[in-house]
Formats: structure tokens, C-alpha cells, sequence
């Protein structure tokens, strides 16, 4: 399964966006990212907070933020103390910040995963060199699987020179504003391919899936992160950690589905996104 | 196999795709009125208070729990009131599809009015949640107009640029581009679907006007509306085959194993309920009940429906809003007569029944017949326990059931004299293949005679609540207090909770719901289950039967790439493609009448299944 938070960022949902208090100091504030049933996501925050109180000590609240830019926002403004978030905004928000990365989501036996280009079987077209002038949808301008690691497959086989020459080789380039967009605009014919997570397949109907293919892959990204804003108090950090970790056991596993559903955590390294850094420096998000 | 296997990773799927039933992604909740207005506006009787509702209060399948009306002006909560006071179809439809229309531009004012914002881009998504009421409608009667509104859309996303992370990765929003692909937008569904005058409709469609008024012939798929959920549940019952269990392979009983794969095909019905999916065990899940089975319009609670009614056969359309509640099918050999009013004493007429009249299926052959009855007769009830073979209570049943056992088995005046067991007779599976009026329906007209239904078994009851034929009741205990309410049986507070601890513990079963551990997947359990089906070929091939290979092959093939979405080892997933695909081959080989070639893809089959066996789960 994957990880729900870059595609649905932009999925129809009407934002919920409570009054943000600054994180006090009787208690701990989370940042969540939109998903496509605002409802239910409200409802898995209060869940979810409850049950990380009682697990740490310290009430526990959570909000919903318009998007990973709010949340870095939150965290840099103190509203909030910890965020889900993806690599590349949180190595963005580490530079910007000083945000450091606690815990890594672990899906299908993973703390990683990569990005793909998807074609449809029938289109004929084999190799990424096939699409020079053909038009492509990625998910977003700020996502590492549905963007930054799809293109930069085209530039490591020399068909473009760097991310901003990319309109001279394909025909049309769009951000269809999530995974799912992406590859229904690939599936449905309106573009010849999607670059998107490994998983993204999985968003189109099941007929569908079995109608489009992969032609090239990326090398693994670090998946989806809890980080922590700068200075939280490392006590208050080490419980959380140590909560969080404790989902992984059989007796908690079932509250993974109040967070994104991963299959579980692992403690995240600085060293984790040396790769992401690199990658996001030469494409000139990082100095 | 059950179709809910496929929808396990599936949250954010836009609509149904050929005959697998998957889930739908939540919609905005406008967008869902809409839709639940153009599908309850084609059942006849219209349904006029659901929809109403569609628009009053919170609706299943909306991404938030707001009323529709309650997100529009004030002029167009007006204009809709007013619509819905009409009781004219047409005038609803007209309200309905304007307000969506109004909503999507909108969101692209606001979008163009936000851009180079953040907000923009969600106020495109949210213009794009209205218009996807539209969506299906013009990609059915306008493949080209859908695909200049789909690239237009894209624009849009494109077009809106973003603020980047703290400033990092911005984009520049691209003005003149929005502006040209809004317009696209804007001009397409001001001709579409916001005309001067609605032209008159027969059916309520989002199809665009321009195809009304031309007269094209617009192949719409069926789709159900926000709400509906056919394909997932919670928990799949547990299946117990009398020669599984005896240790006899389904492999070896091509009959029961072709009636197993027609149980689970679409293709036996016809219109809206093969297009969309349905097989039987779409309702009957393994034997027992999809509890979470619903459809708005057609069912009054989760677990059953109004079979019928105008959606599936308008032929057989009674035009009265009679839900029934899913019987279990578990022990189905012992629980006739058939039908909750006991119209069929033969299973086998009464799944014709089902096939014609319900479903609008084509006439069955004798050989379908006798396939599906075969299999059916297998269904065996969840072991018991707590009972012995004649239904007396053993001695593990607790103190309470045992003194509800004597309670039940006790003659009541409000029973005119008889006992709850009289009925519910233990040593016949607690049925006795009677119908009754109990007083649990009224007559169709004052004076008249009321429907009478079938006694039901109580066994594994624990399972398939809610209770009585029309589900009506949530609990065995509130159907305790049913009984002794309208039948003045006088039993205390502690009487009836010894009763309902009778019924329990008759009721109950062992390991009610399959487990999935490890390697055996839901994918596994799929695959094994279609791959038993195909392997009827090794008698169909034979026969020379083209016309149940046919069936065979349209519902096992696509079901096998379809399910491969939710393989674990999601690696393998091309090689179940193959599989599927050599399948289809034998299919088109045999209509080809190449039975030689046919024979060949089939052993391909086989090599294949047997090479890939150990990475399919």
C-alpha cells in the first residue's frame, strides 16, 4: 500500500483549517496532510491523539494543514511540533529550518520506494527515448516520487539536459496535481505517460491496471517522514518515538490505519536522505 | 470468490470499470446530490423524500458530512427548494444539473481569482469535484469533447504553479494559459449544461445537451450513485463446502466447480446488474451475507435491498419500496421453501428466479441450472458446538441459554398456544419449511390478505444480523423483545436476556470469518477459486461447449488481472496478466472454433499455473 499523502494533497477535499494556537507546553501539536475524506481524517486525528496521549504522558492534539508548505509553515511558526511529511519537503524544510527526521513509514517491508513511468501496454512505446515529444503528466512540482526521481531518469539517459530543458523533449508537460491524476490522464489516453510512486498503479480501476505497464524506474527514495520542528524537547521527542515504534507490535498495529495506513515505523537517520539532498541540490532546491 | 477483493488497495478509484465493482472515491457533496438526483429520479415510483434528503442532510459517499444545500447561496438553495417542491423530474433534473454547472465555474473564478496563490490549485480540485458529476456522461457521448475538457483540466493544474516549500521549488503560475484551458471549460458546459431550456429526458443523465438534442445513441455505463457499496466488506465469511471439508478438491466436481465460477459471474445477468459487476455472490458472500451491501434508493439499511424495484428489471418491477433483507444461504439444502415469502419450494426455480426476474439474466440451461445447484447444495452451516445433532443445547451452552432453551421450547398464549420451537423446530435446523403472518407486514390494501413469510433458520444467526425479512430489527435481543411485545408473552427483563442467550448460543458458529495470514492472501484465496474454475475447461474442452467456456473465460479472465492489484508480491503481477491473457486466447480460439489452439492455450494455462504457483500470494 502506499502512502496516501502526495496524491491527495491536491484530491478533491474542502480544507479544515482550525484556529493553529502556538505549540504550548502542556502538550504536543501534529500536523497532518489532507487526504481525500476530510471527515474521516478528522475522525483518525482524534483517535489517534488520544491514544499517543495516554502513550506519552502529554496531550496530544492534531490539525490539518492546506498542504506539506503549510505544514513546514506550522513547524517553522511553532503551531506545530511534528509533521508527516514527505522527503523532499522535509529536506527542504531541514535546510530551511532545521527540522530533523524522527521516523520512517515502512511499506510492504520497506522504509523506501521508488518512482516509476507508467505507458499504457498498447501505446507501443518501449524506452523513455520513445517519448521525445510525446506528453507525459507528472503528480506535482514538489513530490520526490511523482516528480523529481521520474525526471530525473530522463536526464541520467542524456535525453534531457537538466529539469528546465524538459519542455524541449517532450511534446507537453503537466502536473495533474497528484499521483492519481496523473496516471488516470496516462490511463485514459488524455497523455502518453505518468511519472509517479511505484504504487500509484494501484490508484486506477483494476481493469485499467492491468492495461498499463512501467518502462523505467528510479533508485529507492526514503518513503514518507515524521519529522519534528527544531528544539522540540528531546524528552518529549524520545516518547513519541518510542510510541510511534510501539505501533508495530500486534496489539497496536490496528492504529496504523489512523495514520496513512503504513505497514509499521522505523527509526529515521539524517543519513537516510543524503541521496534526496544530492538529488534535490543538482535540480536546484537545495544550495 | 468475491468481488471485494479486488477493491483492497483501491480508496480513490472515479468510478465502476467493466464488470469488477470497485469502491468509489468520495465525492464533493453537491456532486453527490446530483448524482443520487439522477438515479433515484429514474426508479419509478420517483422516490421524492430520498431525494430530498439527497440534498437536506449529509450524505453516505461525500467527503464531508455537510447537506448539499447547505454549501450552495442562497439562490440556489432556492432555486433547488423549489425544484424539489415541483415533483416534476425534468425541473429537479434542471435545478440539479445547474447548480453543479454554477458550482464548477465557480471554482475556476475563484481559482483565476487566487492565482498565484496556494489556494489556487484547491480551488481547481474543487471545481474539478463538481464537474466529475458530469464526467462519465460526456466520455460516453463525446470521446473528443472529453478529451479537450480532460487536457484542459490538466492545463489548469499545470497552469496554477506553486509557492514551493517555504518559498523553495516555486512555480510561476502561467495566466494565459489558465485563462485559454478555463475558457475551453467554461464554453463546453455553458452549451452543455446550462441551455436556456433543458430538452425534455426519458432517462436523467449527465449526458451533455448536445447530445440530447442530436438524437446520438449514448452507450452510458451504469454506475451506481455516492453511497453505494457492492464490493467491500468488513469481514469475509468464512465458506464451508461439505466435500471440502470431507476432503474431496473442488478440482475433481467440475459441476459444482463450474457452478462455484457462475455463482461469482456477472455474465449469467443481464442490463445494469452484470454491467456493473453483480453475481450472486455480490449479496450471498461465500454462503452467508454481505452485511455491507447498500445502495441508496434501493436499500433501506446495509445487508439487503429492494430486489424488485425499477433498477435492475423494470419488467419485474412491483413499484412498492419493499426492502428485503440477505438471507444466508448457509445450509441452504435443509432451509426451503426459497424466497423470504417462500414462493419457490425448489431451489433450483427459485434461482431462476433470481436470474430472470431479478437480474435480468437470459434463460439459464438446464446444465447452468444444475451447476449452481449443485454447488449451493454444498454450502454447510458453520460448525455448532453448542448443539448437539438433534439442536438440544450441550453442555458447554451456558447457564443463561440453558434456562432460555426451556423458555423457548415453553407453549405462550400470544402464540396461540404453541412455542417458539414449535416453529423454529430444533431438530430441523430450527425452521420448519412454513410461512407465517406474524404481523411483521401490512396488507397492500385495507382489509386485504398481508404477505406471509418463511420460518428462517437460527442457525449461525450470530452472523447475518439484521433480523426479520425486511432486516428491521438490529439485535436477537431486540427481536426478543419484538416477540414479546406484539405477543404479549409476559417474559421479564431476565426471561428475555435468557432467551436471546438461547438464541446465541444456537446461533453461533466456529471461526466465522476467513483469517488471512502470511501467504494465504486474498489474492491467494482469488486466485485458487479461479483457477479451480478455469480447470472446468479439462471437461468443457472436451464437450465442445463454446457457449459456458464463453462465460467461463469472460468472468474468469478479466477477474484474474483484476484481482492482481491486490497480490501482496505485487512483482508477479505480469505473470498473472499472462495468465489471464492465455486465457482469453483459449476464449477466442474456441469462438474461433479452433479447438486444436484452444486445447494448446489451455495447457499453456496450466504450465503456467503450475511454474508461477509459489509467488502468487
Amino acid at each position: 500500500m502506499l502512502s496516501r499523502r502526495s496524491f491527495l494533497t491536491s484530491a478533491a477535499v474542502s480544507l479544515c483549517l482550525p484556529a493553529m494556537g502556538r505549540a504550548s507546553e502542556e502538550g504536543l501539536r501534529l500536523a497532518f496532510i489532507p487526504q481525500e475524506n476530510p471527515d474521516k481524517l478528522l475522525g483518525d486525528i482524534q483517535a489517534i491523539s488520544t491514544w499517543l496521549s495516554e502513550a506519552i504522558g502529554v496531550p496530544v492534539s492534531g490539525f490539518v494543514t492546506f498542504d506539506h508548505a503549510a505544514a513546514v509553515e506550522a513547524l517553522r511558526n511553532g503551531d506545530a511540533d511534528i509533521s508527516f511529511m514527505g522527503a523532499l519537503p522535509f529536506v527542504l524544510a531541514e535546510a530551511e529550518i532545521g527540522a530533523v527526521p524522527l521516523l520512517s513509514e515502512v511499506y510492504r517491508g520497506a522504509p523506501s520506494y521508488s518512482g516509476r513511468i507508467f505507458v499504457r501496454r498498447d501505446s507501443g512505446i518501449k524506452t523513455l527515448a520513445d517519448l521525445k515529444g510525446r506528453d507525459i503528466a507528472f503528480a506535482d512540482p514538489i513530490s520526490e516520487s511523482g516528480y523529481l526521481y521520474p525526471m530525473d531518469l530522463f536526464v541520467q539517459d542524456g535525453l534531457v539536459a537538466s529539469v528546465d530543458q524538459a519542455d524541449r523533449f517532450f511534446g507537453n508537460k503537466f502536473f495533474a496535481g497528484g499521483y492519481q491524476q496523473a496516471m488516470q490522464a496516462m490511463a485514459s489516453g488524455l497523455v502518453d505517460a505518468a511519472g509517479a510512486s511505484q504504487y500509484a498503479d494501484l490508484l486506477l480501476t483494476p481493469a485499467q491496471q492491468s492495461e498499463v505497464t512501467w518502462i523505467a524506474e528510479s533508485e529507492q527514495i526514503p518513503s514518507h517522514v515524521v519529522i519534528a520542528r527544531s528544539g522540540l524537547d528531546a524528552d518529549v521527542q524520545a516518547r513519541f518515538v518510542a510510541a510511534m515504534l510501539s505501533l508495530n507490535t500486534p496489539e497496536n498495529q490496528h492504529l496504523l490505519g489512523y495514520l496513512y495506513g503504513p505497514d509499521g515505523y522505523v527509526t529515521a537517520n539524517v543519513s537516510d536522505y543524503d541521496g534526496v539532498r544530492e538529488t534535490a541540490k543538482r535540480y536546484g532546491f537545495l544550495k | 470468490m468475491n468481488r471485494f477483493l479486488t477493491v483492497l488497495a483501491m480508496t480513490l478509484v472515479p468510478a465502476m470499470a467493466g464488470a469488477t465493482a470497485i469502491e468509489q472515491a468520495p465525492w464533493a457533496p453537491a456532486a453527490a446530490a446530483y448524482r443520487l438526483t439522477v438515479f433515484l429520479g429514474n426508479l419509478t415510483p420517483v422516490p421524492w423524500s430520498k431525494i430530498e434528503e439527497s440534498w437536506e442532510a449529509p450524505v453516505a459517499g461525500a467527503s464531508v458530512a455537510q447537506s448539499a444545500l447547505s454549501r450552495l447561496t442562497p439562490s440556489q438553495q432556492t432555486a433547488v427548494r423549489a425544484a424539489l417542491t415541483s415533483g416534476n423530474r425534468q425541473t429537479v433534473f434542471a435545478a440539479a444539473t445547474t447548480v453543479i454547472y454554477q458550482k464548477t465555474l465557480d471554482g475556476l473564478a475563484a481559482a483565476a481569482a487566487t492565482l498565484g496563490t496556494a489556494e489556487a490549485a484547491g480551488n481547481v480540485a474543487r471545481a474539478q469535484a463538481q464537474f466529475r458529476a458530469f464526467e462519465d456522461g460526456i466520455k460516453a457521448a463525446d470521446p473528443a469533447g472529453y478529451r479537450t475538457l480532460g487536457r484542459a483540466w490538466l492545463v489548469l493544474n499545470s497552469a496554477v504553479g506553486t509557492k514551493g516549500v517555504l518559498g523553495t521549488g516555486a512555480l510561476e503560475a502561467d495566466a494565459e494559459r489558465f485563462a485559454a484551458a478555463r475558457a475551453t471549460i467554461e464554453t463546453y458546459l455553458t452549451v452543455n449544461y446550462a441551455p436556456a431550456e433543458f430538452a425534455e429526458r426519458r432517462t436523467l443523465s449527465p449526458i451533455p445537451e448536445a447530445a440530447i438534442l442530436d438524437g446520438r445513441v449514448v452507450d452510458l455505463p451504469a454506475s451506481l450513485p455516492p453511497g453505494s457499496n457492492i464490493a467491500h466488506q468488513a469481514e469475509l465469511p468464512r465458506l464451508i463446502l461439505q466435500f471440502e471439508e470431507a476432503g474431496i478438491d473442488e478440482v475433481d466436481l467440475p459441476l459444482v466447480a463450474y457452478g462455484d465460477m457462475l455463482f461469482d459471474s456477472p455474465q449469467i445477468f443481464g442490463g445494469p446488474a452484470r454491467d456493473l459487476g453483480f453475481a450472486c455472490s455480490t449479496c450471498h458472500n461465500r454462503s452467508d451475507v454481505n452485511r455491507d451491501f447498500f445502495i441508496p434508493g434501493l436499500s433501506h439499511r446495509a445487508g439487503g435491498m429492494d430486489v424488485d424495484g425499477a433498477f435492475f428489471n423494470p419488467l419485474f418491477n412491483d413499484r412498492t419500496d419493499d426492502h428485503l433483507d440477505t438471507p444466508s444461504l448457509r445450509g441452504i439444502r435443509f432451509t426451503g421453501p426459497y424466497g423470504r415469502d417462500g414462493r419457490e419450494a425448489s431451489l433450483r426455480r427459485f434461482t431462476r428466479n433470481v436470474i430472470v426476474t431479478e437480474f435480468a439474466g437470459k434463460e439459464p440451461s438446464p446444465f447452468q441450472l444444475d451447476a449452481l445447484v449443485a454447488y449451493m447444495r454444498a454450502f454447510d452451516f458453520l460448525p455448532n458446538p453448542q448443539i448437539d445433532r438433534t439442536g438440544v443445547l450441550t453442555d458447554i451452552a451456558s447457564e443463561s441459554a440453558m434456562r432460555g432453551e426451556v423458555l423457548f421450547n415453553t407453549p405462550f398464549d400470544g402464540l396461540n398456544g404453541l412455542a417458539c420451537a414449535s416453529c423454529h423446530t430444533p431438530d430441523r435446523n430450527f425452521r420448519d419449511g412454513q410461512t407465517y403472518d406474524i404481523g411483521t407486514a401490512e396488507p397492500a390494501f385495507e382489509g386485504g390478505t398481508p404477505t406471509s413469510f418463511e420460518t428462517p433458520t437460527l442457525r449461525n444467526i450470530n452472523f447475518s444480523a439484521p433480523y426479520m425479512h425486511d432486516g428491521s430489527l438490529p439485535t436477537l435481543a431486540s427481536v426478543v423483545t419484538w416477540f414479546n411485545d406484539s405477543k404479549s408473552l409476559e417474559l421479564d427483563a431476565e426471561q428475555r436476556a435468557d432467551l436471546t442467550a438461547y438464541l446465541e448460543a444456537v446461533g453461533d458458529g466456529v471461526e466465522p470469518y476467513h483469517v488471512f495470514e502470511g501467504k494465504e492472501s486474498a489474492f491467494r484465496l482469488a486466485f485458487d477459486e479461479l483457477t479451480t474454475f478455469a480447470s472446468t475447461l479439462n471437461t468443457l474442452l472436451p464437450a465442445r461447449d463454446a457457449v459456458n467456456i464463453a462465460i467461463l473465460v469472460d468472468t474468469v479472465a478479466p477477474d484474474l488481472a483484476a484481482d492482481a492489484g491486490t497480490m501482496t508480491n505485487l512483482a508477479a503481477r505480469p505473470e498473472v496478466y499472462r495468465m489471464a491473457e492465455t486465457l482469453r486466447a483459449v476464449g477466442d480460439a474456441v469462438e474461433s472454433g479452433d479447438w486444436d489452439r484452444a486445447q494448446t492455450y489451455w495447457d499453456s494455462f496450466q504450465r503456467m499455473q503450475a511454474e508461477f504457483d509459489a509467488r502468487m500470494f
